[in-house]
């Protein structure tokens, strides 16, 4: 059968390419707020899908694996006595404020983590050593952050509160857009870092029938804290997590609620769970989620728009022939079969060269930016199920107006 | 060339008559000496809160075979009766029987089917696709009404080397002069073969040369083949090779008087 769709968009190339343009546009718009997205929730929780711990164990009041409060170091040798447990280590989280040696600061969150362990390696050193966080004051960071760290290679130096530290090595793909910049160090280098280098007490007593800790924090009088090495975990250290391995063939559900019940006011996640909950926690409970979801479906509504624009003057243009084609008898649903046919088209040729453009626009960005628009299988055929919507519909809505054609226009001359 | 079949797919109850003074026409038109009986029609147009009479008590009778001409001032109701008569357009009142079918007793889609395998529409404007070529704006028309693939292919070029543009089969409309579109269209129209050709002004768009050559075409496919033609024009020289002129004036047909039905020798 000619095929009068493919032969009326193809007859003129021009308006073919101004209207596929306007279609690659409304695509890249979708593709690319939901792309943002996508990256973004994927990159906030991206450490911990990349963790090797099966078990995420937490302050009970933790939102997400950036806010949350400290638990007791202690917990790391209890939690190794429960069975099912194969391996426990600690992470610590804490923050700062870097400042390079020209003086530019920038917040960082510091992750200290068991450089021993094998439970936390969420990155892939593209330079520099691993091992070199065995140091003293050493970090390592994902090399999109260079700019905003203000230093240019591996070996640099600049200060976090009254601490010197050095870039010993870049990691790529670990960074959470939303959050400061973050940076990796051992859990000595951390620990130095979050106490500012003093030594921490627990003292704790009962009061009230209640057991109360205390930390205190002192500083060696007359020493500098630079000049002092970085002290190991004690059990009286705060931690911010500890990452359980499991014991093969161990009930993860079951090992939490163990976990749970032998760890006092912790609550126990899966992997998953855990970066679930933090994804949640940025994409429901901060405006940057709520934003870019704003985005995609403002994204999907100027799309439809102006696709529909396009496809409503196309069929317009063709109209005559639409009302030709009905007064000679040929029935309703091929002529509207020929509609739609022509907006499958047109969405094919449209979806395509901008998955490609947005594909290649977010291997830009996360080079240059760190920033990834995500663009996975299940999002690009979500994408080009909107795009057969967009188009279909607007088909089915230009359809009206062939369906209210009076067929005795065909005799206006 | 014996009278075809009528083309219609349908399973239909027969035609029943509407009215009881209507009985005798439309058994007329079922024995077949009628292509088109028409009694009563009225079309109004509602313009806002004023109503107007587009057509007002048309009764018309074409015979089958016959080129039947239909004139009148413009703004008459040529068009509209067209219209009616092939069952694009729905009457406000009356009846139309085409070919022996009561076209009031189909809906919509019936209606549709009817026309696509009986009637063939001739435009003044063509109306060709022009994204099409030649041979493939047959070629639709054809697929549309059953023909398929190497067949349709094969038919249309047949229909083109009877209107005399064989050789512009793979040519596009808009290579071909005034003429040539009209007579690529009326091999569209003769498509699948109906029974019934209805055109609008069909030489109102081209120049005399070739006007004639549209009227001798259309001329000779009736005669040969037994079709009926009706034919809205303003084209004096078509006269002469009509069987029939039926004259239309604010929409009512000036039958009534003997004086301007004329009975032509073809
Ligand atoms: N859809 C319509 N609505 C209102 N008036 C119409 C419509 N179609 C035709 N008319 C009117 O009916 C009259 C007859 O029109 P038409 O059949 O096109 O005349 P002709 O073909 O003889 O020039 C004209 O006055 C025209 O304005
Ligand atoms: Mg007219």
């Amino acid at each position: 059968m000619a095929s009068i769709a493919r032969k009326n968009l193809f007859e003129d190339i021009p308006r073919l390419l101004v209207a596929q343009a306007g279609i690659m546009f409304a695509v890249s718009l979708v593709t690319i707020q939901t792309g943002i997205l996508n990256g973004f929730t994927r990159s906030t929780g991206i450490l911990i899908d990349r963790s090797e711990a099966d078990i995420w164990v937490a302050n009970q009041d933790m939102v997400g694996l950036e806010l949350t409060l400290p638990i007791s170091a202690a917990f790391l040798q209890q939690a190794q006595q429960i069975e099912g447990v194969q391996r426990a280590e600690a992470l610590l989280l804490s923050g700062g404020t870097w400042r390079s040696p020209q003086g530019k600061i920038t917040s960082v969150r510091l992750f200290g983590f068991d450089s021993a362990g094998t439970l936390f390696k969420p990155f892939e050193v593209t330079q520099g050593n691993l091992a070199e966080l065995k140091q003293p004051y050493t970090v390592i960071t994902d090399a999109t952050n260079l700019d905003s760290l203000d230093v240019t290679q591996v070996g640099e130096a600049a200060t976090i509160g009254s601490l010197s530290v050095k870039l010993v090595g870049l990691t790529t793909d670990v960074q959470s857009i939303a959050s400061g910049t973050f940076l990796f160090s051992s859990l000595e280098n951390a620990k130095a870092y979050a106490t500012g280098n003093r030594t921490a007490n627990l003292n704790c007593r009962m009061q009230n029938e209640e057991f109360q800790c205390t930390n205190v924090y002192q500083q060696s009088a007359g020493a500098n804290p630079a000049s002092l090495q970085p002290m190991p975990l004690t059990s009286t250290d705060a931690i911010s997590y500890v990452l359980i391995q499991a014991e093969p063939g161990q009930d993860l559900q079951e090992l939490k609620q163990k976990l749970e019940a032998a760890l006092p006011d912790t609550r126990a996640y899966t992997r998953n769970e855990m970066a679930a909950r933090t994804r949640n926690y940025w994409v429901q409970r901060t405006g940057i989620g709520f934003i870019l979801g704003l985005g995609a479906t403002v994204g999907i509504i100027v799309g439809m728009v102006i696709v529909g624009q396009i496809l409503y003057s196309s069929v317009a243009d063709h109209l005559k022939e639409f009302a030709t084609l009905k007064a000679m008898g040929v029935p309703d649903r091929v002529v509207y079969g020929i509609i739609i046919q022509q907006a499958l088209l047109m969405s094919i040729l449209g979806y395509i060269p901008s998955l490609g453009l947005c594909i290649g626009l977010g291997a830009w960005t996360f080079a240059t930016q760190g920033i990834t628009i995500l663009v996975t299988p299940i999002a690009a055929a979500g994408i080009f199920g909107i795009t057969v919507f967009m188009c279909v519909g607007s088909a089915l809505f230009a359809i009206q107006k062939v369906t209210r054609v009076d067929p005795a226009i065909v005799f206006k001359s | 060339m014996t009278a075809t079949p009528i083309n219609f797919q349908m399973n239909l109850t027969a035609p029943a008559t509407k009215a009881a003074g209507q009985g005798m026409e439309v058994a007329d038109s079922l024995n077949g000496a009628k292509a088109i009986v028409a009694r009563g029609v009225e079309m109004v147009f509602q313009n806002g809160a004023q109503k107007f009479y587009g057509l007002k008590d048309i009764n018309l009778d074409v015979n089958r075979g016959d080129i039947q001409l239909l004139m009148g001032p413009s703004g008459s109701g040529k068009t509209t009766l067209l219209s009616i008569l092939g069952g694009i357009l729905t009457p406000s009142a009356g009846s139309v029987c085409l070919l022996g079918q009561d076209l009031t007793r189909l809906n919509r889609s019936q209606l549709a089917n009817f026309r696509l395998h009986n009637i063939g529409f001739i435009f003044q404007e063509f109306n060709l696709f022009p994204a099409l070529s030649v041979v493939e704006n047959v070629e639709i028309a054809l697929e549309m009404k059953g023909t398929k693939g190497k067949a349709a292919r094969r038919e249309a070029l047949h229909l083109l080397d009877q209107v005399g543009l064989a050789d512009r089969a793979q040519k596009h409309p808009r290579d071909l002069s005034g003429g040539q579109k009209q007579r690529v269209a009326i091999a569209r129209a003769l498509a699948g073969n109906p029974q019934i050709i209805m055109a609008d002004e069909p030489t109102a768009s081209l120049d005399s040369q070739s006007g004639h050559a549209v009227i001798n075409l259309l001329r000779k496919l009736a005669k040969e083949s037994g079709r009926t033609v009706l034919m809205v024009t303003h084209d004096p020289r078509i006269i002469d090779v009509a069987d029939r002129v039926t004259y239309l004036e604010d929409g009512m047909l000036q039958n009534s008087s003997a004086a301007v039905t004329h009975q032509l020798s073809a």
